[in-house]
């Protein structure tokens, strides 16, 4: 999967405009970045890469990279 | 996994009392703003609840269940055997609630009668247990009453709970019938009792000294709730799947316990199995603890007239945390319609 495709993924889920998010971004800076977005990744890790990834690991990350880097 | 068959046992009939009184989710709008409320709205599916009124509780919905199902089955107080209750909102903390419900159901001494303290997986277990009782040829008839009135308890400012659960009773009638079973799994995680916890007003309590208000509140930590149930549950039902070779095309209606849409689209995602055999009731009743499951069969079957059988997987999981599930066959015609009443006990 490519950065772009990444990217354009989490846009969706987070129902943020396409191609709009950087992967430097900071998460607390997101309104859309909520109780509601870490069940709706921790989700997608299970369905679409099959990993269980715990809400306190989720709840580490800082940058929408560090999201990215676990979309493997 | 404890798993197994149950022989010689079938429901004979399922009734849901749900409170007359409901509330609709956009009523909350001044209370959390209309953004909050529309996206708690869309992720967890709910619409509307039914919300018991102050003076009525969770007996009281299982007796309006009780009589009517009694009724229609014509069953007499004194040909039943046992009386089951599962609850997490008895009317008192001692005694149990089941004793009350024997004497306000006129059912004989000779009944057994007594409380389990279960949630969302209430039924499964709950038909569990009736089940083994009959299976194990001693009883005969069984009526097991599953229900929670959860708003009691919760805190109205806490956008993750306030929006989130209705109220209901409900009665099952299960009966001893040769030739007819019921397959089963349960498992627990008590490691997770932290998960959803009201921690004080209890004996573990008593000695502490510095409680606040929202120590008596339940507390759900969502995402871990959440990570449980898309990862064991599924887990443990393509096993029993698998060790009663029951397959997603083999099964009319997947009865799942209520929890909010994102899960059951989850799950029927992951299940691969079809949105229209998993019915849904949050919309409309909240998610309804122990008895959605058993409310949703009401609510998607008491309508049918038509006598045929279908066959059903129930799968109850949550608050425990517990999980299990019941693959069964009954009638079609063996729901009420659902009762909506503001009936309460005035004896208590």
């Amino acid at each position: 999967m490519t950065v772009k495709e990444k990217l354009n993924k989490l846009e969706e889920l987070l129902d943020i405009e396409q191609d709009t998010l950087r992967e430097d971004a900071e998460l607390d800076q997101l309104n859309q970045w909520d109780s509601i977005a870490v069940i709706s990744l921790i989700a997608m890790y299970d369905c679409d890469f099959e990993k269980t990834v715990a809400p306190d690991r989720v709840k580490e990350f800082k940058t929408v990279k560090d999201i990215m880097d676990e979309m493997e | 996994m404890a798993s197994g068959v149950l022989q010689n046992v079938e429901i004979k009939g399922i009734a849901c009392a749900v409170p007359d009184n409901v509330k609709n989710t956009e009523e909350y709008n001044h209370v959390f703003g209309c953004e909050c409320v529309e996206k708690f709205s869309s992720m967890t599916g709910v619409k509307s609840r039914h919300i018991a009124l102050d003076e009525q509780c969770t007996s009281d919905l299982c007796y309006v269940a009780a009589t009517q199902l009694m009724e229609k089955l014509k069953w007499t107080p004194e040909s039943i055997d046992a009386l089951v209750l599962i609850t997490q909102t008895p009317d008192y903390a001692v005694p149990a609630s089941a004793c009350v419900l024997q004497h306000r159901l006129k059912l004989s001494e000779d009944c057994i009668a007594f409380d389990v303290n279960l949630g969302c997986s209430a039924y499964v277990y709950g038909i569990w247990l009736a089940g083994t009782m009959i299976s194990s040829r001693n009883l005969k008839r069984v009526l097991l009453l599953v229900g929670d009135t959860s708003n009691f308890g919760i805190n109205p400012n806490n956008s993750a709970t306030a929006l989130l659960f209705g109220d209901g009773g409900t009665a099952t009638a299960l009966e001893y019938s040769e030739g007819k079973d019921m397959k089963f799994f349960l498992k627990t995680k008590g490691s997770g009792y932290k998960s959803i916890i009201v921690p004080a007003g209890h004996a573990r309590s008593r000695s502490k000294t510095n409680l606040a208000a929202l120590d008596y509140e339940l507390s759900m930590n969502g995402s871990e709730v959440f990570t449980f149930t898309i990862t064991d549950v599924p887990r443990a039902l393509k096993s029993f799947m698998a060790q009663f070779d029951i397959k997603v095309e083999n099964v009319d209606i997947f009865g799942f316990h209520q929890a909010n849409l994102f899960i059951l689209k989850h799950l029927s995602k992951k299940l691969e199995i079809p949105m229209e055999k998993i019915p849904v009731s949050i919309d409309r009743y909240g998610n309804t603890s122990g008895e959605s499951i058993p409310l949703t069969l009401v609510d998607a079957l008491g309508a049918e007239e038509t006598c045929e059988p279908i066959r059903l997987l129930l799968c109850g999981f949550g608050i425990g945390l517990s999980w299990g599930a019941i693959y069964l066959e009954m009638d079609k015609s063996v729901c009420l319609p659902m009762i909506y009443t503001n009936y309460y006990y005035n004896g208590g």
